[in-house]
């Protein structure tokens, strides 16, 4: 009885883990894009398949080990192994072949809709918007806003070592090269806010390189892209123009830039709209003003070799500005 | 030295021919592709036409291996699998009867790399 008991409580305690991945923001089996849905479509067909043979073969084996044993014929174990062993595989194997290398160029689409360019840094994302006809992009970071229902062109490259750009709810991944550009196209069908990952390990804090993308439906797309444009908002409280005051005269300005300000830093990740942003340095931090206080103050204490330094010299007050005044770009 | 219409020293060609035609296919596939794709991505139909051919070449390389290989086999004479005894039979009909497994391997594996080339229209 007691055996029982513990049996249920391990199941019970190991279940939910295990089901977590069939959900949530970051997973194969929760699609929410085109692509992403034919490949878990693939996915389950296979696991249902690999099941039945799985029963079939075990079956199989009880059948001639232990209810009908040395009855067969040697034609028939013949037929067995020849149509089971060779004609059943190779048509199976084949027809899985047909069916994922059918879809590969569906996949490989050019987006019709909204350009974009990604660039993997360490450990963060350059993000540019290219509308239609634009000269110069639209410069973002870490966030990837794409609409719904329309298939996006992303254009990929790295800075100086090779990271990997996958948002598993919306389609396979793709790596990214230092020097060259390769491509992928996305189609979102769920509004909603997807995370997505670096997946090639690109140094010490690849595991905090991540983002969330957001998918909105095509008018609001459009609606966020022309507030992306514009420069950024002024400081709105007395607390804000002080955090402002301090973020010019600490020198932020010679590596972020914050449109309509002197700041124009292109080192790293652009701030014009930070605040907008639904997560704070690559998707390791929620948009709060506690962490953007405890990013400033030492970000390498939250992402292991961060290129930022500390500014730990800055005190209570001007860190809570300083985050006032980031959090009200929105 | 002739035994059965097939001379023993060539017998062992039988064995490892279709494997071989196989690999070649490959790496003449393979390779055309990438050159081709370099050079004149426009032109990735002609590309196709040439991979259809280079595979029934092969393909028809690889039957006639398999035909021969079915032979020296000689399955339909006494249809036995057992060819392990020490005589010169017995090694004969075991590399016939290995190189047209080999043979048929090789077919599927034909097929199978020039699949891409039925579904994928472009280089890009």
């Amino acid at each position: 009885m007691r055996r029982r008991t513990w049996q249920r409580r391990g199941a019970s305690l190991l279940l939910p883990g295990l089901l977590a991945g069939c959900s949530g923001v970051q997973s194969i089996l929760a699609p929410a894009g085109t692509d992403a849905a034919f490949l878990s479509n693939l996915f389950w067909v296979m696991l249902a398949g690999a099941v039945v043979l799985w029963f079939f073969m075990n079956g199989l084996m009880v059948y001639v080990w232990r209810v009908n044993v040395g009855h067969m014929s040697s034609r028939k174990a013949e037929a067995l192994i020849i149509g089971g062993g060779i004609v059943f595989p190779t048509v199976v194997i084949g027809v899985l072949l047909s069916v994922a290398l059918n879809a590969m160029p569906d996949m490989r689409a050019e987006g019709t809709g909204t350009r974009l360019k990604v660039t993997g840094e360490q450990w963060w994302w350059r993000v540019e918007y290219w509308p239609e006809g634009a000269e110069a992009p639209i410069v973002s970071a870490n966030e990837i806003v794409l609409p719904a229902n329309s298939r996006s062109e992303i254009g990929l490259t790295a800075d100086k070592v090779i990271h990997s750009f996958w948002v598993p709810a919306l389609g396979g991944k793709t790596d990214m090269f230092p020097g060259r550009e390769t491509r992928m196209s996305l189609e979102p069908l769920k509004p909603g806010t997807y995370r997505g990952q670096c997946t090639e390990f690109c140094g010490e804090s690849h595991a905090w390189m991540a983002f969330n993308t957001v998918v909105l439906p095509q008018d609001e797309y459009d609606a966020w892209l022309d507030a992306q444009a514009e420069p950024a908002a002024a400081p709105a409280s007395e607390s804000a123009e002080r955090g402002q005051a301090v973020f010019l005269s600490e020198g932020c300005g010679a590596c972020h830039a914050v449109r309509g300000t002197a700041a124009a830093g292109k080192v790293g990740p652009d701030l014009t709209h930070l605040g907008a942003r639904t997560s704070l340095a690559a998707g390791t931090l929620p948009m709060t003003q506690d962490a953007l206080v405890r990013w400033v103050r030492d970000a390498k204490a939250v992402k292991p070799g961060a290129e930022m330094p500390a500014y730990d010299h800055l005190t209570e007050d001007e860190l809570s500005d300083l985050a006032a005044y980031l959090e009200g770009l929105t | 030295m002739s035994v059965f219409g097939i001379e023993r020293s060539r017998s062992l060609w039988h064995l490892i021919l279709a494997p071989t035609i196989w690999a070649i296919h490959f790496c003449v596939t393979y390779g055309m592709t990438a050159i081709w794709c370099e050079r004149a991505p426009a032109a990735s139909g002609d590309l196709r036409l040439w991979i259809l051919i280079v595979t029934a070449v092969a393909l028809a390389m690889i039957l006639g291996v398999a035909w021969r290989a079915w032979r020296q086999w000689d399955y339909t004479d006494d249809y036995d699998y057992e060819h392990d005894g020490p005589t010169i039979e017995d090694r004969r009909e075991f590399l016939g009867h290995a190189g047209f497994l080999l043979a048929v391997v090789s077919v599927i594996g034909v097929i199978y790399v020039a699949l891409p080339a039925a579904f994928v229209g472009s280089c890009g």
